[in-house]
């Protein structure tokens, strides 16, 4: 099994050292990538001087398009699994051994790490978690399953769902989106609890003012992930 | 509408037609693009020089003056001139993203070949 990081990350000078160094320690049997969405702070030159193995966008493509060249270098080059993991360290790759287990022993389509299993670790503040229990609502409705934790970037993904977010993958917040995706191709999804931390660097993508936005456009872009052909 | 704005209309357009023509020509405009303008042209042109035609028709669907029904057609008009160009940028940054997606990963590549060659290069020297 060839399993694959991938590091999406725009200027995360702080922690992006740390991150891919806590991978090559505590992700056992995983490569990994950093896709560096074109960073105007010094992300690339780190990439460089410790000769991590980077991908430069040549121009910035936001969360979705990083993530998107991820998985298009890992089904490029025969991987079997894929897993993002954020370059602001907010993830811990301790879960990941454990999550890949879970895919392989119980023949997953996708894994996602989720806070809300075990409420354990950062979860995140009152009114992001009114939002995503709204999220959590939605996606029952729609497809009758239950996902704790539809934002968690966290997720595993087999070569089967690589090929298929390599073709097509939401531009910015394309979590809950692209879960609802691969449910409703009778994709099967399993949520394992893990602990996240808060960030140690860098800010989130999802400002008080883009949230107004957040909700709107995922709430649309559900439904009509939902009413596709 | 008396013979004086007839007249004002028809030069404005055809001195707009012509000048549309002209950057088609020079090739700073795609034909597939000024398409759409230069209907809406021909358009303005054919309802100024027949002031009857616009008359019955806005008879027909029942507006007052014979005026109106051409803002609100030229309206409708722009209208989808502006969606059809949502949807080209809507299609070109799919592309574009696509091309910086392929233009990295090529990157990637040729560096990974030029230290490998610089490396082999080295041994020889050696």
């Amino acid at each position: 099994m060839k399993r694959l990081v991938i590091i999406p990350a725009y200027n995360e000078e702080e922690s992006i050292e740390n991150t891919v160094r806590s991978i090559q320690k505590n992700a056992k049997g995983f490569d990994y990538v950093v896709v560096n969405d074109c960073s105007t702070d010094r992300t690339a030159k780190i990439c460089e001087e410790n000769h991590f193995n980077y991908i430069d966008l040549p121009q910035n493509l936001g969360i979705g398009g990083a993530v998107q060249t991820g998985y298009l270098y890992g089904y490029r080059n025969g991987y079997d699994a894929a897993v993002q993991v954020d370059g602001d360290g907010q993830h811990d790759p301790a879960f990941l051994v454990q999550m890949a287990e879970c895919m392989e022993k119980e023949q997953m389509d996708m894994v996602i790490g989720s806070r809300f299993i075990e409420k354990q670790g950062f979860q995140s503040s009152t009114i992001r978690r009114v939002g995503i229990r709204y999220f959590t609502f939605l996606i029952k409705m729609l497809t009758g399953v239950t996902i704790t934790d539809p934002t968690s970037g966290l997720r595993l993904i087999n070569k089967d769902i690589m090929r298929m977010f390599a073709e097509r993958y939401p531009n910015d917040y394309p979590e809950p989106e692209s879960v609802v995706a691969i449910l409703r191709r009778g994709k099967k999804v399993r949520e394992i609890p893990v602990i996240m931390k808060e960030r140690s660097g860098g800010v989130s993508s999802i400002s008080p003012q883009k949230s107004v936005y957040y909700m709107i456009k995922v709430s649309l872009a559900i439904l009509i992930e939902r009413i596709r052909k | 509408m008396n013979i004086r704005t007839q007249v004002f209309v028809a030069v404005i357009v055809i001195i707009a037609l012509i000048l549309l023509i002209n950057m088609i020509r020079k090739n700073q405009l795609e034909l597939k693009y000024a398409l759409l303008w230069f209907v809406l042209g021909i358009g303005i042109l054919v309802f100024g020089c027949f002031p009857w035609l616009t008359a019955s028709m806005a008879n027909l669907l029942g507006i007052g003056l014979p005026i109106n029904l051409l803002f609100f057609a030229g309206f409708c008009f722009s209208l989808m001139i502006i969606f059809s160009l949502t949807m080209a940028i809507s299609r070109l940054s799919v592309k574009m993203k696509k091309m910086i997606q392929e233009i990295a990963l090529l990157k990637k590549q040729m560096d990974e070949l030029t230290k490998l060659i610089n490396e082999k290069e080295e041994e020889k020297l050696k």
